[in-house]
């Protein structure tokens, strides 16, 4: 509530906030989309050639971006709902710890997570050839390639938004829920079906749109199994043969579709999840009696557990091996702690792990100023347009990394009053202002959740007993948001370090992040060196999950729902 | 001590309307005045605007004659106590009530000094260092209170604040702000639903609906004397009897009930304004108390329906020939029981008359 005197203050807050959306989020987008028409390979009729989708490269690709993206649901949403009820619903030995590694996944960075896969399952990796060798064949019995990569890829890193909505669900539900189901004579099966089933539908739903657009947006897990017919790689392999209008054709689609699932998600979210009213009282777990139940629950849980952290435990081992001494083996054959040391001594790695760091700070202070300020006056004022400002805040988190990049492209590729009439392709500055474009909304986000918990009455306290609107933001405002805007600055930062979708197109050689020198290390086969790089990443996003910790109550699944949000 | 004026103070919101419609009012020094009404009447809108949260649409507000309508809160010297208490939550409370002298820059020892005493006001001294989300909703209540008044402002504003305690703790702070009040004389405005609590407490009460005011007066005034339909119905348990007016003079009038029974009535059983005039129909207000059960010829005959032992008293729900009555007789003086067929009485000095709606 600040009016009278500082309202010059609060407009040109908005002012400012109005120019950097249209200068770096909406202003790019239009500038692809005129990119679309005019530029070279683009024109009306491309736009045309989605709906042709036997003969087309385009109807193509969108066919199969569309059926991935389909199936990912449909397996994650399996897996993720039947990992929520296994270690939600009963008790059995190490149950906690299950939980814990369950979400380790998370964990996974962008790139060197997809090649772990790649590593473990793919044509030559660790599981074909132990089938082989323990069957004595010549070649493997199977090797994951193409969609089927793609698809488990999808499965296993995007069963956290089905796990963490069910659990959550689940843990709602109290028992006396279940209780009066059964006091009112319904059978188990039909407290199932009437009761727990439709309880966790809108967590469901929630989950199933949030696959869906990360799946849409999934770049890394297409190209490591050599899946081309999706929209995001005919983008860049446009980009690549210098057809800008191309890109730009099938960048604003993919943007629409993505666009039309944020506001199917954002309506949805804003239908109440099912509350109940009961006053907390703890749960009961079932305890399983039946010993043989017991152990299959548990072996049931251990299995799908160790199978979902391999990815992990595969960097780990790859950074302790030998560059080059992977080649007719299920793991590597010889192992160093080389790898580490080379980090310090190899310049170049060395570079680029800097480069990271200062690129996602950057963006991280960018994110702190723009997502604080939006918040604000978001939730404490009212003023025309304000629709208009939320929805562009949020833009970027719908958008895959491949079409922000796309947009600063061609919004940057020319002088810009935006880049104090410079071109931005080809310099430094680049990168960071894509972390910063497409991270900012993590910000915001959580530091509006933490805005509109705390009451505006206790700004109006302090207003009453003479406090500035200043003094009070600073003393009373600040000090309350800091879990909020902390933990959102943590998650830009985090995904700044593993950010590798958008970097690809935008980096130049003289400023490698880190995802690109583990990128080029992968293109030598150099495996210790990419997975030492690569357990960087992963200490570094547990060092955050700690700090969180230590924040917010519930860190991982904080981490989870917010930060694994962003579409790899 | 401060008197206030508010002039033709108006708020409207895009969505809902004129939420405060107009309202002229001036409140004497050192009174303790009540806006009451129900809820979205506009009497938490009208406290916001003194305090300066809201930006009244028109009007002026004034504080000792001085126009402060475009003053931002911080510049109005208001001790304001929310109804979910608005304390900050990261700070003591030593820190919470210091909050508003630190601001000021009042020396350290000084603070120190007057936040003690104002703890000790509220009974917490030894609570200084405690943190908020420690204490019960009744301490929280007290060091809203206690954070209010040690700036010692010119005006103290109390919205709904004992809405979240519960009803023994609730009557214990109702004497316990009375006293606060007679020893700072700080004048005060008080806003609740409740109107028990506002007969209670209040120099004068403002009754307010639909952002107008419907009437002002002492305690008794308003009780005794409701100005309007709206006001019998909302104060006290009134029974509102429709009636015409049958030969009327000189302010004095005969009213006739649907049952066919006549009632007289002074002037002043009337609202202020209200014209009596033969065949007109009017709305009688009767107290549940006033009325009585008699064993001789009465004004309403019916049958119990309902009893409800409170106590001291028994309230009857009676259903007569003019409709259905609620009366409350002292439990030592009769038990009438349900399905009993009885006969009412009123004395004819407590009705008052209103304008029929």
């Amino acid at each position: 509530m600040s009016r009278r005197k500082p309202q010059w203050a609060s407009a040109a807050v908005l002012v400012v906030l109005a120019l950097v959306l249209w200068g770096y989020i909406v202003g790019p987008m239009v500038s692809t989309f005129l990119q679309s028409l005019g530029g070279n390979g683009g024109g009306l009729a491309e736009y045309l050639s989605f709906f042709d989708f036997k003969n087309g490269t385009q109807g193509e690709s969108m066919l199969g971006s569309i059926v991935i993206s389909f199936l990912s649901v449909i397996t994650s949403g399996i897996t993720g709902a039947f990992l929520a009820v296994l270690l939600r619903r009963w008790d059995f030995p190490f149950r906690r710890v299950c939980q814990v590694l369950v979400l380790v996944p998370i964990a996974l960075p962008p790139l060197m997570g997809v090649q772990a896969f790649v590593l473990l399952y793919g044509i030559g990796g660790t599981f074909p050839q132990l089938l082989a060798e323990l069957f004595h064949t010549k070649r493997a019995a199977f090797a994951l390639d193409g969609f089927s990569g793609v698809l488990l890829v999808h499965t296993l890193t995007m069963y956290p938004y089905f796990y963490l909505t069910v659990a959550a669900a689940l843990e709602q539900a109290d028992d006396s829920l279940e209780e009066a189901a059964y006091s009112l004579g319904a059978s188990r099966f039909q407290t199932w079906t009437r009761v727990l089933l439709p309880m966790l539908t809108p967590a469901m739903v929630a989950g199933a749109l949030l696959t869906f657009m990360s799946s849409m947006s999934s770049y890394t897990a297409p190209l490591l199994f050599h899946v081309d017919k999706v929209m995001t790689q005919q983008i860049v392999i446009a980009k690549l043969n210098g057809q800008m209008g191309l890109a730009s054709v099938v960048s604003v689609t993919l943007g629409i579709i993505s666009i039309i699932f944020l506001v199917l998600l954002r309506r949805y979210e804003q239908r109440t999840r099912y509350a109940t009213q009961s006053k907390g009282g703890a749960r009961k777990r079932r305890r399983v009696s039946s010993p043989l139940w017991k152990a299959v629950i548990f072996v049931v849980a251990s299995v799908s557990t160790i199978f979902l952290i391999l990815p992990i435990v595969m960097i780990f081992i790859l950074a302790f091996s030998v560059n080059g001494s992977w080649r007719t083996s299920a793991l590597p054959s010889r192992y160093t702690t080389q790898n580490f040391a080379g980090l310090f001594q190899n310049v170049q790695f060395f570079d680029a792990i800097r480069n990271s760091l200062e690129m996602s700070a950057i963006a991280v202070v960018g994110a702190i100023l723009v997502g604080l300020a939006a918040a604000y006056v978001i939730t404490r004022k009212r003023f025309r347009g304000k629709t208009a400002i939320d929805i562009a805040m949020m833009l970027p988190w719908a958008l895959p990394g491949t079409v922000v990049a796309i947009n600063l492209i061609t919004a940057f590729a020319t002088p810009s009053v935006f880049a104090f009439g410079r071109v931005l392709v080809g310099t430094f500055a680049i990168v960071p202002l894509a972390y910063f474009v497409r991270f900012t909304p993590l910000v915001f986000r959580s530091t509006t959740a933490s805005l509109s918990q705390l009451d505006e009455s206790i700004e109006e306290a302090a207003r009453s007993l003479g406090a500035t609107w200043w003094y009070t933001f600073r003393i009373v405002v600040l000090p309350l948001l800091y879990r909020g805007i902390v933990g959102g600055a943590l998650l830009v930062f985090v995904n700044g370090i593993g950010e590798f979708v958008a970097s690809i197109l935008l980096y130049t050689p003289q400023y490698r992040p880190l995802s690109i020198a583990i990128n080029d290390e992968l293109y030598y086969a150099n495996y210790g060196s990419a997975a030492a790089l690569g357990v960087i990443q992963v200490l570094l996003v547990l060092a955050v999950v700690i700090a969180m910790r230590h924040i917010e109550g519930d860190s991982i699944t904080a981490l989870g729902e917010r930060g694994n949000a962003i579409p790899r | 001590m401060t008197e206030l004026k508010l002039e033709a103070l108006t708020k409207t919101f895009p969505r809902s309307g004129k939420v405060v419609d107009a309202i002229d009012l001036q409140i004497r020094q050192s009174e303790f005045f009540t806006l009451l009404g129900p809820s979205g009447c506009g009497k938490s809108t009208t406290l916001r605007m003194i305090a300066g949260f809201e930006e009244p649409s028109s009007g002026r507000i004034l504080f000792d004659g001085v126009d402060v309508t475009n003053d931002p809160p911080n510049r109005r010297d208001i001790g304001f106590v929310f109804q979910n208490y608005a304390l900050f939550p990261h700070l003591s409370v030593f820190r919470n009530v210091a909050f508003g002298l630190q601001v000021r820059k009042i020396p350290a020892a000084e603070t120190g000094e007057r936040v003690s005493a104002a703890l000790k006001e509220v009974q917490l001294n030894g609570l200084e260092s405690a943190r908020v989300d420690q204490l019960s909703g009744g301490q929280q209540q007290r060091v809203a209170l206690a954070r209010a008044l040690v700036i010692r402002p010119r005006m103290l504003l109390l919205d709904e604040p004992l809405s979240n305690l519960d009803a023994k703790l609730r009557e214990e702070t109702r004497a316990a702000l009375r006293a606060l009040h007679n020893t700072t004389r700080v004048t005060t405005i008080y806003v609740t639903h409740d109107q028990a609590e506002a007969m209670a407490m209040s120099d004068r009460i403002a009754v307010l609906h639909k952002g107008r005011i419907h009437q002002l007066g002492t305690p008794e005034e308003i009780y005794e004397r409701p100005a309007t339909r709206f006001v019998a119905d909302f104060i006290g348990r009134n029974n509102v009897v429709e009636a015409t007016v049958g030969p009327a003079s000189q302010g004095s009038a005969v009213l006739r009930f649907e049952n066919g029974r006549e009632l007289s009535i002074r002037p002043e059983q009337k609202a202020p304004g209200l014209e009596l005039i033969e065949g007109a129909s009017v709305s009688v207000c009767i107290r549940a108390e006033s009325l009585r059960l008699t064993d001789s010829a009465g004004l309403f005959s019916g049958t119990v329906r309902d009893v409800e032992y409170s106590g001291s008293m028994r309230s009857c729900t009676v259903e007569t020939d003019a409709g259905e009555l609620e009366i409350e007789v002292p439990s030592l003086m009769a038990r009438p029981a349900s399905g009993q067929a009885v006969t009412l009485t009123v004395d004819s000095a407590a009705i008052h008359v209103v304008a029929s709606v």
